[in-house]
């Protein structure tokens, strides 16, 4: 259904609902009521044309000087239509109904929403900060947000750090006795298995998982923030931390947003250059999150033979940008600086042996009788709650949903390159368990493999970037950039205000989506489960908490 | 030569052998003198082969492991052991301290106690017990005691969980164990260890390994179910890095902790020369009969000694290298897994071998034509199982080796049986 259809829609079964159509925004916005949010909401949802089947994103962004707007980015993966839906609150008393009770991922985003901005989620059942310290003051995204001199005898800047000769740690709360009988366990945050730092709250009955709760916020750095103190060109470096595995997609996620918002045309070999640079990363990332996830199940040698064909990317990225991990490698209107033919040789020549090492792994550990009993099965994932919550990218596919953006929603040079979108079948067990997570993973390494052959087949000679203006500003708007990541979706909605800096810009990454699911999933799994559980989401802390 | 230092000690102290005190301080001193030989041993084998087991990982994860102390790296065990002495031994405020400094050496003791009957040639044993093979099952459960003191101590929820997963595993896996050696007894009809052996010969086709079918599997329940009791992958639950970050270790640092790889490490030659004795006929040379060794005097004896011990430490070092190579290649299993594989299918399995072996002990003559014909059909399972896994290996060397001659257009730098 086009934009117009959606409104009518919506406008013919709430007549007084909708406020404002703000279609002159690149993503033309519908405004309704704060106090009707939930009922459009559940509509969306529930209507049989509409089918908002997944929520993207919550962001509320400020409104100086009375007003907050809450908005919610739709998606309908049955119709393949998008919406962003918007409401706006006072700045005092910013209530609104939650829509927890309709997507069940809303239950993280407005958590988040109402730590970093206090939106006051109504009816939300579990309304705690997620990110600050439970005994923070203040909402740090709020414009008029001033920051604490020091947290607990911490300086919180660097400017006046002096040594800290007596600092008041915060004290545990005294343990409560408990008369459940069950065990209360920290799994994190130093936890060989969290992958960085991620903190679960177990509640064990001998080895069997009662309840698991995801504790995030150590990795929190703020990105969100500090992209609004900083130009658009600027803020590129800071996007490559949002996902360290997979640097490439959130430099592309943001200069495809900021692309968006100042109309600039990319030139054909740049798109060419940033595709493979892209599945090259893509490639390295999954590496990574298989070989890790065979060594949290106790096999080590797969994971260092995996990290030796990543060392042969690193190279081979390093050639290309300059860099090794943290790449900055894409410019908003390009990329910083070509690809030349002898890289693309020993790209050539590296997927020559690469590709027969693809089936030296599954030698090694995917056919596996252990690795297979532990994983098969376990912690399965149906297709009704892989959308409610949200999820995206690989671990969505594993559940047996063929939703992939580089062919449902194509950017860039996609719909010219031919390649299969693998999904989760069951392959050992039940389609959505860990095993299927793996396997889509290994597949769509060797998808890459077919990309980048066609990529560097097909790439066209011409400029690498852009005529772009020194200094960037685009007018008053808004615009949500998206590419497919590793770990799914990473999308940058990025409001603009006029000026040289965004007024807000809101990351929606795959990870943050994936983490509610393990709480969803872990009771009856045993502690040895939770890790494989994990390993299979591929959950990497900076993502989360950016 | 005990002798003789019964006999100095007679000089020293003028005592009349016929004493009291005479018999308690020579008891004393031999007793610490084989001690030491045993301890100092086990040092010298456990320090090289956590080296070994580097190499030989680092090898099958293609890459290169410890080279720099020593030449290839051989002393790197020595460097870490300093290390280890020069740390600060941490107590953690809120460990139950006599019981947490205590847990290390009850581990090393259990352990170590196993060399009181773990003959290492002819005559080279501490004591040929008429209960070897029995006392040797028995001492071994003060391991448990140990690590379960160890992670109870610790008041650490992940070292508790280390500590029990222990206790769980270790106590059912005696069973299976112990039930594959009881067919073992069987078939010798002794437990001391010496019999056990001599009960066998020197050729394969004399080894309880391939005497019959029966004693070919237990073989293999008994390796698994030792294994498992060695917590080593994939059974190593007990310390699984990624699931309980060191398992019952998890607060010990510095020599304390030092004391449980000791006894890791160490238990890797208890178990294989445990295997070697019960089923790869232990010492025995070809063509020379234990009467003949017995019979030898002066340097000869000396001799006999050196070369069997030589062949029964070749015997158990293959089979460590073995069991290292199990250890880097499967992952682990879960603890429910764990349990199944020991009571659904190892300990059936074992009390199957035990009873067959039983049925062949009294309907099969020894020597008879049936006994060369069960004998015949083990070692033909047994050449199957190596002719397989010698194809297999050379198939992946092939893939391996044409797959580097595609990409570097060279040969691979490395032979097939030597360390990078």
């Amino acid at each position: 259904m086009t934009f117009a259809e959606i409104t009518q829609r919506i406008g013919a079964a709430f007549p007084d609902g909708v406020e404002v159509v703000e279609d002159t925004l690149l993503d033309p916005a519908v405004r309704v009521r704060a106090d009707s949010a939930h009922a459009v909401c559940r509509f969306l949802r529930d209507d049989p044309d509409l089918y908002m089947d997944s929520l993207r994103v919550i962001t509320a962004v400020d409104r100086p000087p009375d007003a907050i707007d809450v908005v919610w980015h739709l998606l309908s993966m049955r119709h393949r239509h998008t919406l962003v839906l918007k409401a706006r609150v006072p700045r005092d008393a910013a209530d609104i109904a939650t829509v927890s009770d309709i997507w069940a991922s809303a239950n993280w985003f407005e958590r988040e929403q109402y730590d970093l901005m206090g939106v006051n989620f109504t009816g939300h059942p579990n309304l705690r900060r997620l990110m600050m310290p439970v005994d923070w003051v203040g909402h740090p995204l709020r414009k008029d947000y001033e920051r604490p001199a020091s947290y607990h005898g911490i300086p919180t800047s660097r400017s006046d750090v002096t040594p800290v000769t007596h600092a008041e740690i915060p004290q545990h709360l005294p343990k409560a006795e408990t008369t459940d009988g069950l065990m209360r366990l920290n799994m994190g945050p130093h936890h060989p298995a969290t992958h960085g730092v991620l903190n679960f709250l177990l509640e064990t009955d001998g080895e069997i998982v009662r309840h698991a709760e995801p504790d995030v916020g150590y990795l929190h750095r703020g990105i969100e923030k500090i992209a609004e103190m900083n130009t658009y060109a600027g803020t590129m470096p800071y996007t490559d931390r949002v996902d360290y595995l997979g640097g490439m997609f959130t430099n592309q996620g943001w200069a495809i947003a900021c692309e968006r918002l100042l109309g600039i045309e990319v030139p054909r070999r740049a798109e060419f250059c940033r595709i493979i640079a892209c599945e090259l990363n893509r490639i390295a990332s999954h590496l990574v999150g298989t070989g890790s996830m065979a060594m949290d199940l106790g096999a080590y040698t797969p994971f260092i033979h995996w990290l030796r064909e990543r060392e042969s990317i690193n190279d081979l990225m390093e050639r290309i940008c300059g860099a090794r991990l943290t790449y900055t490698y894409m410019r908003i209107g390009g990329v910083a600086r070509d690809i030349d033919a002898a890289t693309l040789e020993q790209t050539l020549k590296w997927l020559d042996h690469f590709e027969p090492i693809c089936a030296e792994f599954d030698r090694l550990i995917t056919g596996n009788e252990i690795f297979v009993h532990r994983l098969a099965n376990v912690a399965v994932l149906t297709k009704e709650d892989a959308m409610s919550f949200s999820i995206v990218g690989p671990n969505l596919r594993a559940s047996g949903v063929k939703w992939d953006l580089r062919r449902d929603e194509p950017y860039s040079i996609y719909p010219e390159l031919d390649f299969e979108v693998p999904v989760g079948l069951g392959w050992r067990g039940t389609v959505g368990d860990s095993y299927d997570r793996l396997i889509v993973r290994l597949f769509e390494i060797r998808e890459c493999i077919k990309i980048l052959r066609q990529a560097i087949a097909m790439i066209p000679d011409g400029e690498i970037r852009a005529k772009v203006p020194r200094i960037l500003k685009p007018a008053a708007n808004e615009a949500y950039g998206r590419v497919e990541a590793p770990r799914g979706e990473a999308g940058f909605y990025v409001t603009s205000d006029g000026t040289d800096k965004p007024w807000r810009v809101r990351i929606r990454t795959g990870c943050f989506t994936a983490m509610p699911v393990i709480e969803h999933l872990s009771p009856g799994l045993m502690i040895a489960d939770i890790v494989a559980l994990i390993g299979s989401l591929d959950v990497i802390a900076p993502e989360v908490d950016r | 030569m005990l002798r003789d230092v019964a006999d100095w000690i007679e000089r020293l102290f003028g005592l009349d052998p016929a004493t009291f005190a005479y018999s308690w301080i020579t008891n004393a001193v031999v007793i610490g003198i084989v001690a030491l030989m045993a301890f100092v041993f086990i040092a010298i084998f456990a320090g090289p082969v956590t080296w070994w087991e580097r190499r030989i990982a680092a090898r099958m994860m293609s890459r290169i492991g410890p080279n720099r102390v020593g030449p290839q790296g051989v002393l790197q065990w020595l460097a870490d052991g300093i290390k280890n002495f020069l740390k600060e031994d941490l107590v953690p405020a809120a460990a139950d301290g006599p019981l947490f400094k205590f847990a290390p050496y009850l581990v090393f003791g259990g352990f170590m106690a196993t060399f009181v009957v773990l003959p290492f040639g002819a005559n080279l044993i501490a004591a040929d017990l008429d209960v070897g093979l029995l006392y040797l099952l028995a001492i071994t459960g003060l391991v448990v005691i140990g690590m379960l003191m160890a992670g109870w101590s610790s008041n650490n929820k992940w070292a508790l969980f280390g500590g029990i997963r222990s206790a769980a595993q270790l106590v059912s896996y005696e069973i299976p164990s112990a039930f594959s050696l009881m067919a073992v007894v069987l078939a010798a009809g002794t437990m001391s260890m010496q019999g056990i052996i001599k009960a066998q010969g020197a050729w394969p086709w004399e080894w309880f390994l391939f005497r019959n079918p029966f004693l070919f599997v237990a073989f293999f329940t008994s390796l698994t179910s030792s294994i498992a009791e060695g917590n080593r992958t994939p059974f190593d639950l007990p310390e699984g890095e990624s699931e309980l970050v060191a398992g019952y270790h998890v607060e010990y640092s510095g020599m304390r902790f030092l004391w449980f790889m000791f006894a890791e490490w160490g238990n890797l030659w208890v178990l294989s020369s445990l295997a070697t004795v019960c089923f790869l006929g232990g010492w025995q040379i070809p063509f020379v009969s234990p009467a003949d060794i017995a019979a030898s005097t002066g340097l000869a004896f000396w001799g006999w000694q050196a070369l069997t011990f030589a062949v029964f430490a070749t015997k158990a070092s293959l089979l460590v290298a073995f069991v290292i190579q199990v250890r880097w290649t499967l992952p682990r299993l879960r603890v429910d897994q764990l349990m199944i594989t020991c009571w659904k299918y190892l300990v059936p399995l074992a009390l199957f071998c035990l009873s067959g072996v039983l049925v062949l002990l009294w309907a099969v003559e020894e020597k008879g034509a049936l006994d060369w014909a069960l004998r015949g059909v083990s070692m033909a399972a047994g050449l199957v199982l190596a002719v397989a896994s010698f194809r297999k290996t050379r198939a992946s060397y092939m893939a391996d080796r044409d797959l580097y001659r595609r990409m570097e257009g060279k040969e691979l730098w490395y032979p097939p049986f030597r360390l990078p």
